[in-house]
């Protein structure tokens, strides 16, 4: 096959944070200033991860072992403490629930603004971007109107996919977003998906339901304790993943 | 700039006007209307006190509202990554783009406002004359002063978040420091080496040169302004670009 779309080299990411509950200058005083409250916590240690154009690869793990880490790294929102992140094609914005939202504005508003921020704004074509919003998460023009505040959870993540869906992706993230909505319209959000991997895009999957994955993805990965325990395919992958369990 | 950035500052901004009015009947109008406020108290305070400053209503506003700009704008920005921590988190946007879209916000809000105290400054005895356009170059430069500070704080804030609350406080005694209400010509002589520390109080003789003597500023005043801002600015990116990587794992 061609070379690798993403290609992750040795990369080691940490969390700064602190252990003492350090939130404020005073307890940094009280706490001793000399011992420093800043922790590095590992949470990625050294990945070695190649994708290549067109697959779509299932990340599964125990929560808290580095899945959404590895997507913020892959999406160049985290800077790795060691290694390389090569990514050549175009990173569409990380799809988490109710990421981006801001519940104040209404949906139209939310819409126009998360096509700015993924840098596809184009002032001709943002009616058609609503209208394909608006059919595909069946919100109607009155809701799409209310702030988003009043919307249910649902309706969120209905409003949040749809809009980052309604243009073909090159790469697509999609970080834990399926379990919310009803069936109906997660049957929908899979079609979608399908038909985004069908155009060609490359995406990377965060489940943790094992059926999804091997639903969507062809290739899989395990994490635990921030290391890949397995790569292999989606099947291999769901394998691992259910023996942590055991 | 290329053509996506601009949108998305433009609906930062947008954003920050909306939400910042959203449930208000005034809406900008509030730009005109604090200040304004404000300056009813101190003529209602004050007057009397410093009758001897000449047209004090004039003294006072032009003083006030590049206070209340320079007051809001640090405020917000100290605040700014952490109110749009979301965004942080899910997109990878120049993070100096939120700080920068917060103080187009404060400036399009702090315009609004200016532009109907001039009606007002005129009444109240403003001379109209050519020497009012150098107060374009000091707005902006103005601009960069509180956004290099605010910038700072925003960046601090992340870390302790008491550095906000802390400038909050802060704030009221700066006020209080800074010679809006009163001229500086009450200060003895030999504290006012100590008030001129205070970086405000070179951008406030400047204003002062322009909105209430009518004159071209003092360059001697606005050199020091132009060179404290320089440093400051330098100092801010000096700190944002030593503290980003920290940002989304302590937010």
């Amino acid at each position: 096959m061609n070379s690798p779309v993403i290609e992750l080299k040795n990369v080691s990411v940490s969390y700064v944070h602190n252990t003492t509950g350090v939130y404020s200058l005073k307890d940094y005083f009280v706490s001793g200033m000399f011992l420093s409250p800043f922790k590095r916590k590992l949470v990625l240690k050294d990945i070695n991860l190649k994708v290549y154009k067109g697959e779509s690869l299932g990340i599964l793990g125990r929560n808290g072992e580095g899945k959404s880490t590895l997507l913020r790294a892959i999406a160049g929102i985290l800077s790795p403490d060691k290694g390389s992140v090569d990514v050549s094609i175009e990173i569409s914005p990380l799809l988490a629930l109710g990421a981006g939202l801001e519940l104040e504005l209404t949906g139209i508003e939310n819409i126009k603004i998360y096509t700015a921020l993924s840098g596809k704004y184009a002032k001709n074509s943002i009616q058609e971007t609503i209208d394909t919003v608006a059919s595909f998460s069946e919100l109607s023009i009155e809701q799409l109107n209310m702030p988003v505040k009043m919307y249910s959870t649902g309706m969120l993540s209905r409003l949040a996919f749809s809009t980052v869906v309604s243009s073909q992706p090159e790469l697509m993230m999609i970080d834990e977003v399926l379990a919310v909505g009803d069936k109906g319209f997660q049957e929908k959000c899979k079609q979608r998906i399908h038909q985004i991997k069908q155009a060609g895009a490359t995406i990377l999957f965060v489940s943790h339901n094992p059926d999804e994955v091997l639903e969507v993805c062809d290739r899989g990965i395990c994490l635990e304790e921030g290391e890949i325990i397995c790569n292999g395919t989606s099947a291999d992958a769901v394998a691992a993943y259910n023996n942590l369990f055991v | 700039m290329d053509k996506a950035k601009g949108y998305l500052i433009y609906f930062l901004v947008y954003k920050n006007i909306q939400l910042k009015y959203k449930h208000s009947i005034l809406g900008l109008l509030w730009s005109f209307l604090h200040p304004l406020f404000y300056l009813l108290i101190f003529n209602f305070v004050f007057s009397q006190a410093f009758s001897q400053i000449h047209h004090y209503s004039l003294f006072v506003i032009s003083g006030l509202i590049f206070w209340i700009y320079f007051s809001a704008s640090t405020n917000q920005l100290s605040q700014t990554f952490i109110r749009n921590a979301h965004l942080l988190k899910s997109l990878n946007v120049k993070k100096l783009l939120y700080p920068l879209s917060e103080q187009l916000t404060e400036l399009v809000n702090f315009l609004a406002g200016f532009i109907l105290f001039l009606f007002l400054m005129y009444y109240l005895g403003l001379d109209i004359n050519w020497n009012l356009l150098f107060i374009v170059p000091i707005i902006i430069l103005f601009s960069v002063f509180c956004f290099s500070l605010g910038l700072i704080l925003g960046s601090l804030n992340v870390f302790f978040r008491d550095v906000g609350i802390l400038w909050n406080t802060l704030n009221a005694a700066l006020f209080y420091l800074s010679p809006i209400a009163y001229s500086i010509d009450i200060i003895p002589l030999e504290y006012r080496f100590y008030f001129k520390l205070n970086p405000l109080f070179h951008f406030f003789y400047v204003i002062r040169n322009i909105l209430y003597e009518g004159i071209a500023p003092s360059l001697h005043y606005t050199l020091y302004c132009v060179i404290i801002t320089l440093v400051l600015f330098m100092l801010a990116l000096f700190v944002y670009r030593k503290t980003k990587n920290g940002f989304i794992s302590n937010l």
